[in-house]
């Protein structure tokens, strides 16, 4: 294996682990991403041979995964976009007083798909590609159809106030000019919402926000969380890592799959291996209250997902999601040609890069997980100073993404809508999913019926959506199976 | 007459949004000469929205006894989200740094009711803090 | 008396100096309208990169972010800034075209100070490598014995893409199905995946998939053949009487600066055009040189939104201003 040769060089080593490093901590910032912070790195890179640059890079792609889970955890504050279902059962974990388990199991989860991302990539890099490649509009609308049918499962107590939750998100996704007719549409004549709300805006209003408000209405001046001491409660147990079992495989491939398709990106993966993982849990009533395996899956998923995106990127030089945008164009900053032919031309730097990886993930782990008791520490400053901190790093966020005063106030307006969603009980979840998902599945299903000339059996015809879709209305009809259950026990009880 | 609960009035807010969303959705194309036009799928989601909102408002009716919200705290929270909207106004007078030490003085001394002096110091310790990381080790521009 | 008198007139001196050339004194802000890693933004680094390395400019030159409503923020940025002798902005087609369509886009390069055109973006005709098409012509016809049958992928329908397609269609007598597709990743998948027919797509993009074979190229979307494609036809070799809208990006000033900074920066920018650096960038991403100072700039705008304002009402798309 040349690459590990290429890989272990001291060199690349320090690289690695600067890259690695970096990510982390831009993970945790909410607002700044991968993206930016790999195009302010640029200039950087012609300082250095481009296989060290690429290995950074690509360090901090992954490693950004791992930092986004710190303060979901910790703070219900979704450090990236794909952190957000991580905040559904780990900020409770740490509301429970596990937060070390909690940090625990995200970086073991993590490794072990982000390990299975690269062996994939290793393996079946040029054959999924081509596979992926049949992967179009239909299937892609079944696979949002099949993402949203997902409410079903993150509803809660109230499945009109879920669905309603959701009809919101899409709504906002929809604000914006729409792509096929260059209409405006609920712009109100603002031309900073010509191009949509940004998710990042949503997620950190609603969640972020939204939930130092609703922590003040306490008046008592005490620590925001209990914070257990002793080593034994830092660390996952045992019994953890088994029921964890099932979602260390689930969040690897599903987020491993999803990442090979060009366009669905880590948030929608770690969406569908959280509902799945609940959808086969032996305690699925548990899945928002604190379980173990509720933090594992869509933190597998977010870091296998890198594996996947990865592939599209390197053997057909087409972009998955913005981090390999960006990356891409790096390559042909750097003089490199991406495309079908960059793996067999350039062997040393793909697969110095591929070998960097599992080194990389090892670093990940090795620094993530002895970090848990001093990232758990964050819960012991006192409430009072943390929220303006929260606060603060919101609005530099936000404002880092998108250069103006407007996202700010939108970012305001949407801390008081999370706000009061807490108070008058309305699920969040659903509200992000129909964010994330609503332009997308908009944008498939219109092209799925251009390409078919309007008939709708395009959506059923082809195999693959077609499973998918059977999939989501199976899902959606669960409740209505729990409703039928219910009703014949209450009669056999009579 | 009973007490409308606080399901009723969110229900009739949504049903409103899903109101003007149908109204909105009305005045564009529906179907195409190529599929469906941008007023496709706002009618419909906004045709749902109006329905469950009107199923949860007749459903917040018909319940005997409506969840109570507490609102006993919420005047804290809003009057802190007023301060963060202050804060977000302030900007372009003030600056970043000032209005976020602004926003901390008034979170410690206000609503935790601690020492002036704390709050203060935190205020200041806390800007300084943003301005040495953010603008200056990592080169992210403050708002 | 005579000291002072003398210290007086070199003050006076260097006064005139100074306003008769104009140089920055503090970080130039580049606004852009991408976030960073968009086209945009790389380019404006790329530029900003070359500027450092020829020494063009003695200060620093920060590429800042303004995004939203697809160049509109940007702009109307750059409107507010009126006077502001530190502040450029990197303009692109987008900038051109979305005052014409969106009621919301209120300023257009005509409320700012243009400085220079720097490059245009040619653009390719290609399809899948096993299409039963060879020349465009093949394409074109058969796309007129199945009226709205074959379908081409591309961006939104006042970007160039469909420009070309209106502009085939009308030529060729023939009509075929556009659907858009906000990422150039996915419109390459699409065509690759068999989903849609054709596609306009960039040299840049297009280069590895035709050297592995997966692409193949029926023309040119330029007005002479470009070096990298010798044997490919332009558009009116091919048969078809169009004159291709460029796709151009450059560099635009806010509004009501003074004419030496207007020619300060029209000179920075001709001089980058001239370096090696800056050849070798267009050489590396396939663009070709578009250099017009600021006069021919403006000119070129009048013309250009004529053209768009034309072709996107003879396609059926509102036009607002």
């Amino acid at each position: 294996m040349g690459g590990f040769a290429v890989a272990l060089q001291p060199f690349n080593l320090l690289w690695c682990l600067v890259g690695v490093a970096l990510g982390t901590v831009v993970g945790i910032l909410p607002g700044l991403g991968p993206p930016a912070t790999i195009a302010m790195l640029l200039p950087l890179t012609f300082l250095m041979p481009p296989a060290s640059a690429m290995i950074m890079l690509a360090g901090i792609y992954y490693g950004a995964k791992y930092g986004g889970s710190t303060t979901s955890i910790l703070l219900n504050v979704p450090g990236e976009s794909a952190s957000v279902a991580t905040c559904f059962d780990g900020y409770q974990m740490a509301r429970k007083g596990r937060a070390g388990p909690a940090l625990g199991i995200a970086a073991i989860a993590s490794f072990i798909a982000g390990t299975v991302g690269v062996l994939g990539l290793m393996l079946v890099a040029p054959p999924l590609a081509r596979m992926a490649l049949a992967f179009s509009s239909p299937e892609y609308f079944a696979l949002m159809s099949l993402g949203l049918a997902m409410v079903v499962l993150l509803a809660g107590r109230s499945m009109v106030k879920a669905l309603l939750a959701m009809l919101v998100g899409l709504w906002l996704a929809g604000i914006g000019t729409d792509l096929f007719s260059q209409t405006s549409r609920f712009t109100f004549g603002r031309m900073e919402l010509l191009s949509g709300i940004d998710f990042v805006v949503v997620a950190i209003g609603v969640f972020a926000i939204g939930e130092v408000l609703a922590n003040m209405q306490g008046r008592e001046a005490a620590k925001a969380l209990p914070f257990p001491k002793g080593v034994r409660n830092l660390l996952p147990t045992v019994q953890d890592l088994k029921d964890s079992r099932f979602a260390f495989a689930n969040g690897s491939i599903v987020g491993f799959l999803i990442g090979v398709l060009p366009g669905a990106g880590s948030t929608i993966a770690s969406f569908i291996s959280y509902g799945l993982e609940k959808a086969v849990s032996r305690r699925p009533e548990e899945f928002g209250k604190g379980v173990v395996e509720g933090v594992a899956a869509p933190e597998g998923a977010n870091n296998a997902e890198t594996g996947g995106a990865l592939i599209p990127m390197l053997t057909l030089g087409i972009p998955g999601s913005s981090t390999t945008a960006v990356l891409l164009a790096a390559l042909v900053l750097w003089g490199f040609k991406p495309g079908p032919l960059f793996i067999p031309e350039n062997p040393a730097l793909f697969w110095g890069l591929v070998a960097s990886m599992y080194i990389g993930n090892l670093m990940l782990l090795v620094l993530n997980l002895p970090l848990v008791p001093v990232f758990a520490q964050v819960l012991r400053t006192p409430v009072y100073i943390l929220y303006p901190i929260i606060l603060g790093i919101a609005l530099v966020g936000v404002y880092s993404t998108s250069g103006g005063l407007f996202d700010l106030w939108l970012l305001v307006g949407f801390g008081l809508m999370g706000y009061l969603m807490r108070k008058l009980d309305y699920p969040s979840a659903p509200l992000i999913l129909g964010v994330v998902l609503g332009g997308a599945m908009e944008r498939a299903l219109r092209q799925s019926l251009m390409m078919s000339d309007g008939s709708i059996s395009i959506l059923v015809s082809r195999p693959v959506s077609a499973v998918m879709l059977s999939l989501a209305v199976l899902i959606l009809l669960i409740p209505l199976f729990n409703k039928v259950n219910t009703w014949r026990l209450r009669a056999l009880e009579k | 007459m009973r007490a409308l609960s606080a399901d009723f009035w969110s229900g009739l807010a949504l049903g409103g949004l899903g109101a003007y969303i149908i109204v909105r959705a009305s005045s564009w194309e529906y179907l195409g000469p190529d599929g469906p036009g941008p007023g496709f799928f706002p009618l419909w989601y906004g045709i749902a929205m109006a329905a469950l909102s009107l199923g949860l408002m007749f459903s917040s009716l018909r319940k005997q006894d409506p969840d109570q919200i507490d609102w006993s705290g919420a005047g804290r929270a809003f009057a802190t989200w007023f301060a963060l909207l202050a804060c977000v106004a302030l900007l372009n007078v003030a600056g970043f740094l000032l209005c976020l030490a602004g926003l901390t003085f008034f979170i410690i001394a206000v609503m935790y009711r601690r020492p002036l002096k704390v709050a203060a110091s935190a205020a200041i310790a806390l800007a300084g803090a943003f301005y040495l990381i953010f603008p200056f080790a990592l080169g992210v521009r403050l708002p | 008396m005579g000291k002072k008198l003398a210290l007086v007139a070199v003050l006076a001196l260097s006064n005139t100096v100074f306003a008769q050339g104009f140089t920055p004194t503090r970080p130039v802000e580049a606004v852009v309208h991408t976030g960073p890693g968009g086209g945009s933004d790389l380019l404006a680094r790329a530029v900003a990169l070359m500027i450092e390395k020829e020494k063009l400019l003695p200060v620093r030159m920060q590429v800042v972010n303004k995004t939203g409503g697809g160049g509109a923020v940007a702009a109307a940025y750059l409107a507010e800034k009126k006077g502001e002798t530190h502040t450029i902005g990197f303009f692109t087609g987008v900038w051109l075209t979305n005052p014409l369509t969106s009621q919301e886009a209120k300023v257009s390069l005509k409320d700012l100070t243009p400085v220079a055109r720097l490059v245009l973006e040619p653009a390719l005709i290609a399809v899948k490598a096993d299409a039963p098409y060879k020349t465009l012509a093949d394409f074109v016809s058969a796309a007129k014995q199945k009226p709205g049958e074959l379908k081409q992928s591309g961006g939104s329908i006042t970007s160039r893409d469909n420009v070309v397609r209106q502009q085939l269609q009308k030529a060729g007598g023939a009509r075929w199905q556009y659907i858009s597709f906000p990422g150039g990743g996915e419109r390459i998948a699409a065509l690759l995946g068999g989903h849609v027919n054709m596609m306009v797509i960039e040299p840049a993009e297009a280069g590895e998939h035709i050297r592995a074979g997966n692409m193949r190229v029926l023309a040119q979307v330029t007005e002479s053949r470009l070096s990298a494609f010798p044997n490919v036809p332009t558009l009116k070799e091919a048969g078809f009487n169009v004159t291709p809208v460029p796709q151009v990006r450059g560099i635009v000033a806010p509004p009501g600066i003074p004419r030496e900074n207007v020619a300060y920066w029209e000179g920075v920018f001709k001089r980058l055009t001239q370096t090696e650096s800056w050849k070798k960038f267009l050489a590396d991403n396939q663009f070709e040189d578009g250099y017009q100072n600021a006069a021919e700039l403006t000119k070129f705008y009048d013309e250009f939104t004529g053209q768009m304002r034309g072709i996107l009402q003879e396609a059926g798309i509102k036009t607002v201003r």
